[in-house]
């Protein structure tokens, strides 16, 4: 069974991820968010046993789902309209997220096995079979409530359909059948003697029918399975003579094989059972499959949407306000109060917005001041844009752009800044990896890239990389310290006349103050690390 | 005896006849790739049927139209079947005449028996069914006529039936609960089993026999069989007759033809599954007079059997040797596809000669006497002139009397002798066959055999623009300037890298 909650008719799997996500995770620092997401804001105030303050599943769910962009419009608005139900709903979602994990915890300690429908070899594992599939039956029982419990205030699509597919799917009919078969085939699994009440005793017994050919040379062939079932015997001493002396009883009839005293004929119905049993259970085979798939997709997915609950939760308590954004036409790009999220989750303090409509721009330029807030405004792009890609909310007012599958970053490492050539070697081989993956559909952001040589050699490298680029189709952002290259682009592109390319650069105040807001400006020579030199040493 | 491969009136078939030596070509060709396949399928026995040419013109013809007949009367399924029930027969007789317990035996026997009646004449009514124009299933059927019209099979025949009836009919209720097993007479449907079918219809399963790994009966089947044989008292009585009084019911040709059959059906089946994969065959006209040879889309069956498993495709190649035209001289870059060319055409000539259909789109073959293959032994660890000695007496029994009017496949003679020599040797072995009415192909390094000579026809593996090889084989058309052609395409594929990268 499917949930599909995540896209409208398909169920998860690591398909077309980022090329590098390892990388744009580092170089957007968004292990914060991670975490952010295992912070539990939710299933400890709905008073749920089950809980804990910090569950790493969530962090590494929304790393996942993260890491696989959306590719139209139609999946982010998906995603939206289930969002804005969990926003509504965080109870239910907590609800639904602890109900799954629980019986995916069960499971485990009943004894997961990873291929369902492959042969069992011992009465052991039928037994455990039996038990997981009373447990999956009791599961789904459990979640169809709390999705009907929760209906009235449901509007998504994911979760009417999914609604809609556990009634089907586990239908009134489908669970009286598995309760059936679960009371038929409880003799093999509850052996005990039970005390019914004062001086009676029950036991659970089988009574299997078969229908048997014996064209193979009078061994038994096309056997057909005519009933099955446990039948409940009582006793007032179940270990007495009257137990015992029923196997006796019976063969004085001709038709009757006793089993009493013959330990070979005991071997045969023990055999006869267990193949009885296991054909019973072959059949369930594929609900055994299909709902353990769907509680662990239920509890991935909707622990991606927990995990951005908890996400938001964090961005509320730090004062940020989010939106949801808007998926448009591949080169547009419209913000309003962008803020790195990253940072004033990691800091504490509201990061400086910024707002800018860059639609038709396939290269983008930012220069300007050390420090001035380049490569936040920057991240806060990139991030807002991998957020948007997951169907997440993003920190700002307003936040349009198109979506792009091939997106990449290339900044500059900071963790060994070595002048050397194994560093613009590094560099190189990985940009030759980006630029194997490019295409029209492309999203590169560059930070500060091939500043590990000469000015001038690193402009050269830039300026070819990005003109083939651009010419190309592929949409860049490029912070940069070399002025050559970004003199020569904007020399070139007539000052950004023609509409396809822009220059930023870090507001400065006439007092050599920073508003760390980027506005246009042209490239200069300078990036005033002398004043802030000169800031920091102290005149 | 009857028999499909071999016309009758011939006395001495090719088999026994005996070719004492197997064919170098086997190997030469990949053809040992193509039977390893066939092989692993059907066994031993029909593998040797594929390494026995026929010995002459009439019995190729003979197997030809046996094949066409078994192809478009769609008859591989009742080959199949009839296969299955002789295997099936082997299996019972086997276990019958192991089984101790005599009520066992004899319903052992019933089967067995009724498996043989099955086949015969399950063939026969499929045989009956076509309008049969093959002089070898003529044959047949009519051997499959006169075995059931037989008196003794009749009343053999009469008596198994109503013993089969009565015995497939047969079933019981066995009811276990608890401590014992109760067995009531009357047939259920397997309610429970239909229960589930309907609840998971994916997943329905059959009930597998907790008794089936052991042969004998287990102590509760033959616990049952007591109780079973107590009530049908009469059944087993004239099963007992029955099977006193079986004798030799068997005809023994049936088993000669079993082998036969499956020879058939092994290349149908193995076609058919080359089909699906989209690799084309057709029945090649094979022509009375003339030495015109023709293939269209031909190809090499055994690298097609590798590439099929490693979803590549093959490339084709269209042939046309001419009536005056003797021999083709293929030269080209290495790793061009000579051999394989070469190859694809041996095979061409082993299955029209074998009656089967070939791997092309469409084929004309005339009729040669026999394959004959050299190719040069790689592993070779002996010194340059011992190679050529070795090469050489390979060599000389090809142009052995007895040989003439057969198909040549050379590849690579005369690699360690000097160039002059070579091209001198190489030209006197392509008179030498040429002499005696051979036809044929000679793959080889050296363009000066390609010239233009009586009979000759010089062929080319062709590269495309960047030198690449296609794998594509045509006749060649001059001497190419090299130099200039690869500098223009030294600047093609610098442009081309470029253009790549960034597209």
């Amino acid at each position: 069974m499917n949930v599909k909650l995540l896209y409208q008719n398909k169920d998860w799997s690591p398909v077309r991820p980022y090329q590098d996500w390892q990388g744009i995770i580092k170089d957007l620092g968004l292990k914060t968010l991670f975490e952010a997401a295992n912070q539990d804001s939710v299933v400890r105030t709905s008073r749920v046993v089950y809980s804990q303050h910090e569950d790493v599943f969530l962090g590494q769910a929304v790393r996942r789902v993260m890491g696989v962009p959306l590719e139209t419009k139609e999946e982010v608005l998906y995603r939206h309209e289930i969002m804005r139900d969990c926003f509504r709903h965080e109870d239910f979602v907590g609800k639904l997220y602890v109900a799954a994990s629980r019986i995916l915890a069960d499971w485990e300690k009943l004894g997961k096995k990873k291929n369902h429908t492959g042969v069992r070899d011992t009465k052991a594992e039928l037994i455990t079979d039996i038990r997981v599939l009373r447990l999956f039956v009791n599961g789904m029982e459990e979640i169809k409530s709390l999705m009907l419990e929760n209906l009235d205030g449901l509007s998504s699509r994911g979760f009417l359909k999914l609604h809609e597919r556990i009634n089907e799917e586990f239908s009134q009919e489908a669970k009286t059948n598995l309760e059936k078969i679960l009371g038929d085939l409880a003799f093999y699994v509850d052996t005990n003697v039970q005390k019914a009440q004062r001086g009676v005793y029950t036991m659970n017994v089988p009574r299997i029918q078969m229908d048997v050919g014996l064209l193979d040379g009078l061994k038994f062939t096309d056997l057909k399975l005519e009933n099955v079932e446990t039948k409940t015997e009582n006793y007032s001493n179940p270990y007495g003579i009257k137990a015992k002396l029923q196997g006796q009883i019976g063969s004085i009839s001709p038709n009757v094989i006793a089993l009493y005293k013959n330990t070979a004929l005991q071997e045969d119905a023990a055999n006869l059972e267990y193949q009885a049993v296991n054909f019973v259970m072959t059949c369930c085979g594929g609900v055994l499959q299909s709902f353990g798939y769907f509680f662990e997709q239920l509890r991935f997915q909707i622990g991606f949407y927990l995990g951005v609950i908890n996400i938001k939760n964090q961005m509320k308590r730090s004062g940020m306000e989010f939106c949801f954004p808007e998926a448009s036409a591949r080169g547009e790009l419209q913000y309003d109060d962008l803020k790195e999220v990253v940072m004033g989750m990691e800091q504490g303090i509201k990061p400086v917005g910024n707002e800018g409509k860059l639609d038709g721009v396939l290269l983008t330029v930012i220069t300007g001041a050390n420090q001035g807030g380049k490569s936040t405004f920057l991240r806060s792009v990139g991030i807002a844009q991998v957020m948007l890609q997951s169907g997440m909310m993003v920190c700002a007012k307003h936040f349009r752009s198109g979506l792009y599958p091939g997106f990449f970053t290339h900044f500059t490492r900071r963790e060994d800044s070595a002048m050397n050539s194994g560093r613009l070697d590094e560099e190189l081989r990985r940009m030759d990896k980006i630029v194997s993956c490019l295409d029209d559909r492309s999203l590169l952001l560059l930070n500060e890239s091939f500043a590990t040589t000469t000015e001038k050699e690193g402009s050269a490298i830039a300026y070819d990389i990005v003109k083939a680029l651009k010419e190309e189709g592929v949409r860049i952002l490029t912070v940069t310290h070399l002025t050559s290259f970004a003199q020569r682009i904007y020399e070139e592109s007539d000052g950004g006349k023609a509409g396809d390319v822009a220059f930023f650069s870090a507001e400065r105040l006439e007092d050599g103050s920073r508003t760390f807001k980027m506005i246009p400006h042209a490239p200069e020579q300078t990036s005033f690390g002398l004043e802030l030199y000169a800031e920091i040493m102290g005149k | 005896m009857v028999s499909i491969l071999y016309k009758q009136e011939k006395s001495g078939n090719g088999e026994k006849a005996g070719q004492t030596e197997r064919p170098a070509f086997f190997q030469d060709l990949n053809l040992d790739q193509i039977l390893d396949k066939i092989e692993e399928d059907w066994g031993r026995e029909v593998r040797e049927l594929y390494e026995c040419l026929p010995p002459d013109r009439e019995t190729e013809d003979y197997r030809r139209a046996v094949f066409a007949e078994f192809k478009t009367g769609k008859l591989l399924p009742k080959l199949l079947r009839f296969l299955e029930l002789l295997k099936q027969w082997g299996v019972y007789r086997e276990r019958g005449e192991k089984e101790t317990d005599p009520a066992s035996r004899h319903v052992w026997f019933i089967r067995e028996a009724w498996c043989y009646a099955s086949a015969l004449e399950g063939l026969r009514a499929s045989l009956e069914k076509q309008r049969l124009q093959s002089e070898g299933l003529l044959a047949l059927l009519k051997f499959l006529g006169e075995c059931t019209a037989r008196k003794d099979y009749q009343e053999f025949r009469r008596n198994l039936g109503s013993l089969w009836e009565e015995l497939s009919s047969f079933r019981v209720k066995l009811i276990f609960e608890k401590d014992r097993f109760t067995l009531e007479e009357g047939t259920g449907k397997g309610a429970y089993g239909e229960f589930l079918a309907e609840c998971f219809p994916e997943h329905a399963a059959a009930f597998k026999s907790p008794f089936q790994a052991v042969e004998e009966l287990s102590d509760l089947e033959s616990e049952a069989a007591r109780i079973f044989q107590r009530r049908h008292k009469e059944f087993f009585q004239t099963a007992q007759e029955f099977y006193k009084r079986r004798g030799a019911y068997q005809e023994a040709g049936i088993f000669s033809l079993q082998r036969e059959i499956a020879f058939y059906a092994s290349y149908l089946k193995f076609q058919n599954r080359m089909e699906e994969n989209g690799f084309c065959f057709c029945t090649p006209t094979v022509t009375k007079n003339g030495k015109r040879l023709e293939a269209k889309g031909l190809y090499d069956l055994a690298l097609a059997l590798v590439c099929m498993e490693e979803g590549r495709e093959v490339v084709d190649n269209d042939i046309l040797l001419k009536e005056d035209e003797r021999f083709f001289v293929l030269t080209g870059p290495n790793q061009g596809g000579k051999t394989t060319f070469a190859r694809s055409l041996g095979q061409l000539i082993y299955f029209t000669k074998m009656g089967l259909d070939v791997p092309a789109r469409a084929a004309v073959v005339p009729y040669y006497t026999g394959i004959m293959t050299h190719f040069s032994v790689e592993e070779s660890a002996e010194t340059g002139k011992g190679k050529l000695m070795e090469e050489l007496s390979r060599l000389k029994p090809m142009m052995e009397a007895g040989r003439e009017g057969a198909f040549v496949v050379i590849n690579e003679l005369f690699t360690t002798a000097a160039n002059y020599d070579a091209c001198i040797m190489g030209r006197k072995v392509l008179e030498a066959f040429m002499e005696r009415d051979c036809r044929g192909i000679y793959v080889t390094h050296l363009r000066e055999l390609a010239k233009e000579c009586p009979g000759v026809t010089a062929l080319r593996a062709l590269v495309d623009e960047r030198q690449v090889q296609t794998y594509r084989i045509a006749r060649a058309k001059g001497e190419e300037s090299a130099g200039a052609v690869r500098q223009a395409e030294k600047y093609h594929l610098t442009y081309e890298q470029i253009k790549e990268r960034f597209s």
